[in-house]
Order: C-alpha cells, then structure tokens, then sequence
C-alpha cells in the first residue's frame, strides 16, 4: 500500500514533467514557424538590454560605485534578471495574459481539459522575445565572469527558482482578476514594481522598503540575494531559494484556485489544438 | 501631392487632442510608469552623488530635473512609429493616401495634436514629483532677484515650451521615416528599436555631459540630443545664447527630418498597390 501511496505523487510529477515538455516543444515549434520575427524579437530584446549597459557603463565610470554596486554587479543583476524574467515567459508564456482570459470568460476551454488548470493555462503559449531575454543573461556573464562551468552552472541554478517567482507573482496579480473584474491596473503596476525594483543596485532604497523586496514584491530573490550568492559560489543557498520559490508558488496557486471558485463561464465556443 | 488647408490640420490636432481628453483614465498607465522611474532614478541619481556635490556639471537636484524634463518627450512622443506602422501594414494607408490632404501633414497634424495632451499630463506629474522628491529646480538665473529673476524665470518657461513642442515634431518626422519604410519590408520594428535605444542613452537617462568625450563630440552632430537633451538643459542650466543654440539646432534638424520623411514617403507610396474596394 506504501509504495501505492508514493508512485502516484511521482507518477503525477512525471506526467506534468511531459506535459509541460510537450507544450514547450509545441510552443517552440510554432515559434520557429515565424523565423524573421523570431530572430528581430531576439535581437531586439538583446539590444533593450544593452542600451541599459552602456548607461551604466558610462555612469559608473563617471561617479564610481552606485548604492554599493560597481558595474560587474550591476551587469550580474540584470543577467539574473534578465534570464529568469525570460525563462518564466518562455515557460509560463500566458502569465501576463491571464487576468484578460479570466475577465473574458475564457478559461472554459482549460477547465474541460484534464491538466490542471493553473500549470495548463499558463504554459499554453510562449513568448517570442523573452529568447532575448533568456539569452542575455548568459551574454553577459560570459563577458563578465568568463566561461567557468561552475559558474554558469551556479547562475543557471539560481535562475530557475528567479524564473519562478516571476511567474509566481506575476500569476498572483494577474488572478486578481477573479475579485475585481477588470484588474489590469493593479496588475500592470504589480509588474512594474517588480521588474523595476529588480534592475537596480539594493543599496539605493531606503531600510524602509527593503522588506517590500523580500515579501510583496519580491525582487530581492530574484535579483539581490542570488547575487550574493553567485558572488560567495555558495551553492548552500540555491535550496533555499529553491524553498523560497515555493512558498512563492504555492501562494499564487492557492490565490488562483480561490479565485477560480468565483470564475463565471463566458459561454465562449473556443477551440484548442 | 495634395494639401490641405491650415484649417483642416488644426481641426485634426483639436480633435485628436479633445479624444485623448475624453478619457482621462487612459493617462493613469503612462502616469504610474513615469513616476515609478522617477522616483528610482532619484534613487539613481543619491547613490551616485553619495559623496560628491557635482559630477559633469551637475548638482544631484540638476540632475533628477534634468531626468523628469527628459523623460517627458519619451512618454509623451515616443509611440509614434506604431500608430503609423500600423496603418502601413493594415492597408488604412490606402484609404488614408485618397483623402483631400497632405498624408504627411495631416498625420502630423493628428498625432502630435494627441499627444500633446499626454505630454502636457506627464509635464504637470512631473513638476508635481519633482517637487516632493527634490524641491524646486536650480533657479534660472542664480544670484539675480526681483524683475531680473522673474523674467529669466519667464524665459526659460517659454524655451522649455518651445523645445518641448520642437523634440514632438522632431520625434514625429523621424518616427514617420522609420515607420514608412514598411513600404519595402514589413518587418521594420528592428529599426526603431535602434533608434529608440540610440535616442534612450544619448540624452535621455543621463545628460550628454556624462559620456566619453569622443562620444559626446560625436552626439551633438546627431538628431538624437534634439529630442530630449535640448528641453531638459534648458530645464535646468538656462542661459539665453545655448537655449538659443538649442532651439535652432532643433529647428535644422527638423528640416532635415521633414525633408526624409517626405523622401521615404514619396518612393514608398510608388510601391503601394491598391487592390478591391
């Protein structure tokens, strides 16, 4: 009976590991459909991110450190950013879309389908420039902190629980959508915040909104703590975040199946292939 | 090329603003972005004079002025390109060329007329912010009091108007150049992207003093310090002979920029066919 008990929890995990490996292929596929767009969306986003470097470049050298960074930080900062940001829209595509199909009724088609409804909803789409932004991240450590395995295998650690959290919170605000309708603004704003508050040295916020960094908007472990990590090589802490990221998760999730009890169909004809 | 009378570009510029008006409520995304950078560049702004009174020039106060005057033509002119593009690559070009106006003028007319309103908006927040984050900006012409202060005061509020409404139209013709070139390849978004990002370092987040020499030298010979350096410097260093340079230089560059937004449009539209009805 024990041993019952405990393949069907890891069975579980194993069919929503080749879920979600099926939609991120399936994804991938219709990605690479549209080549052109796909490599301008890529180098687009690249050269978004390089604009911010030669900012930092050229004021940094002008004033020296900012809030306690110089520029390799501040560089490393938007690497953590910049791939976990991407990794969660490359993974997780419909996360920013979400409070739009709850208000418009169409979460129908997902709840007819036997996946669960939180991961199927978000991993149904992918989104073309977050590639850039996944890819950026390794730029700029490579070009920062040269080609050393474990290092990149350290940032690629970090990264996934960063990934995460993006998706953990953005997925909060967006759910909102089940308790206010039209919830776009505060979503937007949330997201804001969060994206904001990342790229930019912990030092210069005040002891005052620190710990918005590390609770409401949790910018610091996505961004200021995995790069202290980074910087110590000390892999102790990746579980940690790992467990961080988790609580993150299961927050967001219990808020959308909370949200979901108030759902109201549409009334949609919607098809999914 | 058709054209149409001053009358009719005015009435699109009202129209187009009094749209805008309408719905107030659509200002409050660009309102809430706007002050969130504001308010962490002047996190920015204290952690890099931690320690130093004045860098490139510029007080730490000069410098958070210098970035809420800056932004303002980003917020309020920066999305030009999409509209237009949009209406490339939708095919409205083809109703719009066969109207009784000037394509040109009259979307210059429309578009910029709607965003003023939003420009003015984001002008007023960012007074409002500035003054809660930093105080008033450095005084237009230090040391002098009474009428003297008062009329320098005067001065420069006319020439940061007058700039603010220059990098608009600027910001328009060049926009309108890149977004027409969707006439040959549809996929032109890379070249804004470009030109976005170029205009985003060269003036915007950070004044022109700041670069390398070389690259300073080199910016002044590019449009990109007229669409948001130009109004910030006056903003908060004015003095009447480089707010005079300034402008001028702002007012060539717009030449230049009519004259290759009418360049591109006029081999483009030759490419343009027009199928059904």
């Amino acid at each position: 009976m024990g041993t019952i008990r405990m393949a069907r929890p890891l069975g579980r995990i194993r069919a929503y590991a080749r879920f979600m490996g099926a939609a991120f292929a399936f994804n991938l596929k219709a990605t690479l459909e549209y080549r052109v767009n796909f490599v301008l969306q890529f180098f687009g986003m690249l050269l978004n991110n390089a604009a911010f470097a030669a900012f930092w470049m050229v004021l940094i050298e002008r004033t020296g450190a900012v809030g306690g960074y110089g520029f390799s930080d501040v560089m490393l900062v938007w690497a953590f950013v910049s791939t976990s940001f991407g990794l969660a829209h490359i993974v997780f595509g419909n996360v920013r879309h979400l409070g739009r199909i709850v208000m418009e009724g169409g979460l129908d088609v997902y709840l007819l389908q036997p996946k669960d409804v939180w991961v199927n909803v978000l991993s149904s789409r992918t989104i073309v420039s977050a590639w850039g932004d996944f890819a950026y991240g390794f730029i700029v450590l490579a070009l920062t902190s040269g080609t050393d395995l474990q290092r990149f295998a350290l940032f690629a650690a970090l990264a996934v629980p960063g990934a995460l959290i993006f998706a953990a919170t953005f997925a909060a605000a967006e759910s909102l959508a089940f308790f206010m309708g039209n919830s776009s603004a505060v979503s937007s704003a949330l997201t804001e915040f969060m994206l904001s508050f990342s790229l930019y040295p912990e030092g210069i916020y005040g002891p005052g909104m620190r710990w918005a960094l590390y609770s409401i908007v949790p910018s610091g472990f996505v961004a200021f703590m995995p790069l202290r990590v980074f910087k110590s090589l000390d892999w102790g802490l990746v579980p940690v975040l790992c467990l961080v990221a988790a609580v993150y998760v299961g927050l967001s999730y219990g808020l959308f199946r909370l949200g979901l009890g108030r759902y109201e169909s549409g009334n949609r004809m919607d098809a999914r292939v | 090329m058709r054209s149409g009378s001053l009358r009719t570009y005015s009435i699109a510029a009202s129209t187009s603003m009094r749209e805008r008006l309408a719905y107030p409520g659509n200002f409050a995304g660009s309102m809430f972005t706007y002050a969130l950078f504001v308010f962490i560049f002047s996190r920015v702004w204290a952690g890099a004079y931690a320690g130093a009174t004045e860098i490139a020039g510029y007080t730490m106060r000069m410098a958070v002025w210098y970035f809420i005057i800056a932004e303002i033509p980003s917020f309020g002119f920066g999305r030009f390109f999409w509209t237009l593009s949009r209406d490339m690559k939708s095919g409205q070009v083809a109703y719009l060329l066969a109207r009784p106006y000037d394509f040109v003028s009259y979307n210059y007319a429309e578009k910029l007329g709607g965003s003023l309103a939003e420009a003015g908006v984001i002008l007023a927040e960012g007074i409002a912010v500035g003054l809660l984050l930093v105080g008033l900006p450095p005084a237009a012409a230090p040391g002098a009091a009474g009428l003297a202060s008062a009329l320098s005061e005067a001065g420069r509020l006319g020439f940061l108007v007058v700039s603010l409404l220059l990098a608009g139209t600027l910001n328009y013709f060049l926009q309108a150049a890149l977004a027409m070139t969707a006439f040959w390849p549809e996929e032109n978004e890379a070249f804004f992207w470009i030109f976005q990002k170029l205009t985003l370092v060269v003036g915007t987040l950070i004044p022109i003093e700041f670069l390398p020499r070389w690259a300073a030298r080199l910016a002044v010979w590019t449009p990109f310090p007229y669409l948001s350096y130009a109004p910030a410097r006056i903003a908060v260093a004015f003095s009447l002979p480089e707010a005079l340079s300034l402008v001028a230089r702002q007012s060539l560059w717009i030449f230049a920029a009519v004259f290759l937004a009418r360049a591109v449009f006029s081999f483009g539209s030759r490419r343009l066919s027009v199928n059904g009805g």
